[in-house]
């Protein structure tokens, strides 16, 4: 009982101090986002002070110079539409390989695992000439190049849920009346709700925060929140309005982090239920 | 109404392995069969391919006068009961009750009152707005019932729909399905393992091993006139004893030989035996023909047999003996009164009229 006790004093002690070293970087973009662009360069750590202090300056700058607007709209664009194709799509998938058993459909599933262990940056540069070939560097043409990038660890989610599921609703549905159509969406896309949220959760977030992909494919026309902030805020020769940068990070990641706390159940339960009944 | 008429049927997988082989089988319209089998035996697949749920490799498939080979579970007129329950696990009792009809777009008012009336006759008509999961197993098996009753098909397939409760309410279950099958007049067809579900509830019943209907006959006479002695161990528990003996001819009789005993076997089975004269047969006797009662004896002494009884079992209503001759095991199950004990040597005598001569090598009945 006591040797329990100490073990978990000291599990809290070192996931507090894992909690503070993930949050500090937080905690620095917040603090410097209130401080002039000279203090954040020359005491960064220092809290700010009745002389550093500049209120909400960076914020009313960095809104009028990085057209940050525009950007916000076109990610939310980006992410609901890429986040509702791979739900749908790859939730069909998964239902089609995981029902329907060959060794096509095996191939397949292994090539969705596959693609999950395959870097970003290692296909970056031919994907984004194949994607610019196709015509599909525009925010519209950027979806189904998520679709495909975020469908590996959803069909392989997908698949998990699927397997754990009885047939014989299926079946029951083919009796009464269903084509395979109306099975899917009427009867066994409700069963996978909490599988499909956690699907839409986990994707929403690294779309939203995604730099690489939308610099590469859209440059800086179309810019996205991310790129926006990061190009619009670096000035001539090198120079950077930190302020500003700070300011418009914390805007960009509030949305993610409401959206995240809304819905963190979720991911929990979706984790879980695919890789445990899987 | 509709019969099914089943014609050399064959299923095969796609990895080659058959598990049903030239099944013919005919189910009259309004009849309650069901099918029985150990595991793997191909009865669920056989329910399958009706409902349409499995391809049919070769052979047809009549409901009716249809030919359904090739029509999709839909268009069958047919209405299944899972083992699983099979519920929708979003929609409330109402909505998978009516969600069959609402696909074939019968009106909404007409829905309503199929819905009502099935939960009446089942009653879980509290339970409508109810989701599956708050639901118990007896309950949730009648909604699955229900789901199938408001399409009023022409066939019902039910896949062991009791295995998943509890002993108490399989027994009230049973009743209560008997009972929907005598209500609604329609052709039941209903698959199990329990060879009691077997007994109580159908018509006929088909017993099935490795995808071969072993006999296909009425409950009485499959208990008492088992064609193989598959049939004969599969259905009764405990199961028949088969005892390996020998018949030798004495004059115009005919005597069960085996160890020391020699049963006098009935007259009427003298033509079947003579063409087993001497040879190796298995003599079958069911635990309750097998009595302790000297009035069984019927004065012959010949026909008592000395059991070492190794263990003794009182249920209440039966008292089963688990004994042996030597090297050959019997069970007997004798009156609730008797004082027999374990560790002791017990005098039985067999019931000769009950006996049951099975063929060595096809199993095959002889006589009974």
């Amino acid at each position: 009982m006591k040797d329990g006790k100490k073990t978990n004093v000291i599990a809290f002690t070192v996931l507090l101090f894992l909690s503070a070293l993930f949050l500090f970087p937080i905690y620095l973009v917040v603090m410097n986002s209130f401080k002039s662009r000279f203090n954040i360069v020359s005491e960064p750590f220092a809290f700010p002070d009745s002389e550093t202090f500049v209120g909400l300056e960076n914020y009313i700058t960095g809104i009028e110079s990085s057209g940050i607007i525009d950007a916000l709209f076109r990610t939310v664009f980006i992410t609901v539409g890429s986040v509702l194709a791979i739900v749908i799509f790859t939730s069909m998938t998964a239902w089609y390989i995981t029902r329907v058993k060959n060794k096509y459909t095996k191939g397949i599933y292994y090539l969705f695992l596959f693609s999950m262990i395959v870097p970003f940056q290692m296909v970056m540069f031919t994907m984004t000439a194949v994607c610019i070939k196709l015509g599909l560097n525009n925010i519209f043409g950027i979806i189904p190049v998520y679709l495909g990038f975020g469908s590996g660890l959803s069909v392989f989610m997908f698949s998990g849920f699927i397997k754990s599921l009885p047939k014989e609703i299926e079946e029951a549905a083919m009796i009464d009346g269903c084509s395979p159509l109306k099975t899917f969406f009427v009867v066994v896309f409700p069963i996978l709700k909490p599988t499909a949220i956690t699907v839409a959760i986990l994707n929403a977030m690294w779309i939203w925060n995604d730099f690489l992909l939308p610099y590469l494919l859209l440059g800086t026309n179309n810019k996205t929140l991310s790129v926006a902030i990061q190009i619009t805020m670096q000035g001539a020769y090198g120079s950077i309005n930190w302020g500003g940068f700070m300011a418009m990070l914390v805007l960009a990641i509030i949305p993610i982090i409401i959206f995240y706390m809304f819905c963190q159940k979720y991911i929990i339960k979706g984790v879980i239920d695919g890789a445990v009944k899987g | 109404m509709a019969s099914i008429s089943l014609k050399n049927i064959k299923k095969t997988y796609e990895d080659g392995v058959t598990v049903i082989e030239n099944l013919n089988l005919e189910i009259n319209d309004k009849e309650f069969v069901i099918l029985v089998g150990p595991s793997g035996c191909g009865k669920s697949t056989t329910l399958r391919m009706i409902a349409g749920l499995e391809e049919i490799s070769d052979g047809e498939l009549y409901i009716g006068n249809r030919l359904v080979n090739n029509v999709s579970p839909k268009d069958r007129d047919i209405a299944m009961v899972f083992q699983s329950y099979a519920l929708y696990p979003h929609m409330s009792v109402y909505k998978n009750m009516a969600f069959g009809l609402k696909n074939r777009k019968v009106p909404k008012d007409e829905i309503d009152k199929k819905v009502r009336a099935a939960a009446k006759t089942l009653e879980i008509e509290k339970y409508l707005n109810r989701k599956p999961r708050a639901l118990s197993g007896g309950q949730r098996q009648r909604v699955a019932l229900g789901r199938a009753m408001v399409r009023e098909p022409s066939v019902f397939l039910l896949d062991e729909p009791l295995s998943n409760l509890d002993a108490k309410l399989r027994t009230e279950m049973r009743s209560r399905i008997s009972m929907l099958h005598k209500e609604l007049q329609t052709t039941f067809v209903y698959v199990t393992h329990d060879q009691t579900e077997a007994m109580t509830m159908g018509d006929r019943i088909v017993v099935m091993k490795d995808g071969v209907i072993m006999q296909n006959d009425t409950p009485q006479m499959l208990y008492n006139h088992p064609q193989n002695m598959f049939v004969a161990g599969f259905i009764g528990s405990p199961q028949m004893n088969f005892i390996n003996c020998k018949i030798l001819r004495k004059q115009d009789c005919f005597y069960a030989s085996f160890n020391e005993y020699n049963i006098k076997l009935p007259m009427r089975m003298n033509e079947a035996l003579s063409l087993y004269a001497d040879k190796e047969v298995v003599l079958g006797v069911r635990p309750e023909d097998i009595y302790i009662e000297k009035e069984y004896f019927k004065g012959d002494l010949n026909n008592v047999i000395h059991l070492y009884v190794d263990i003794a079992e009182m249920t209440g209503a039966n008292y089963y003996i688990y004994g042996s001759i030597a090297d050959k095991k019997l069970i007997a199950d004798i009156s609730p009164n008797s004082k027999i004990i374990k560790d002791t040597v017990c005098n039985l005598a067999i019931d000769t009229d009950k006996i049951h001569i099975f063929d060595t090598v096809s199993e095959k009945l002889i006589c009974d």
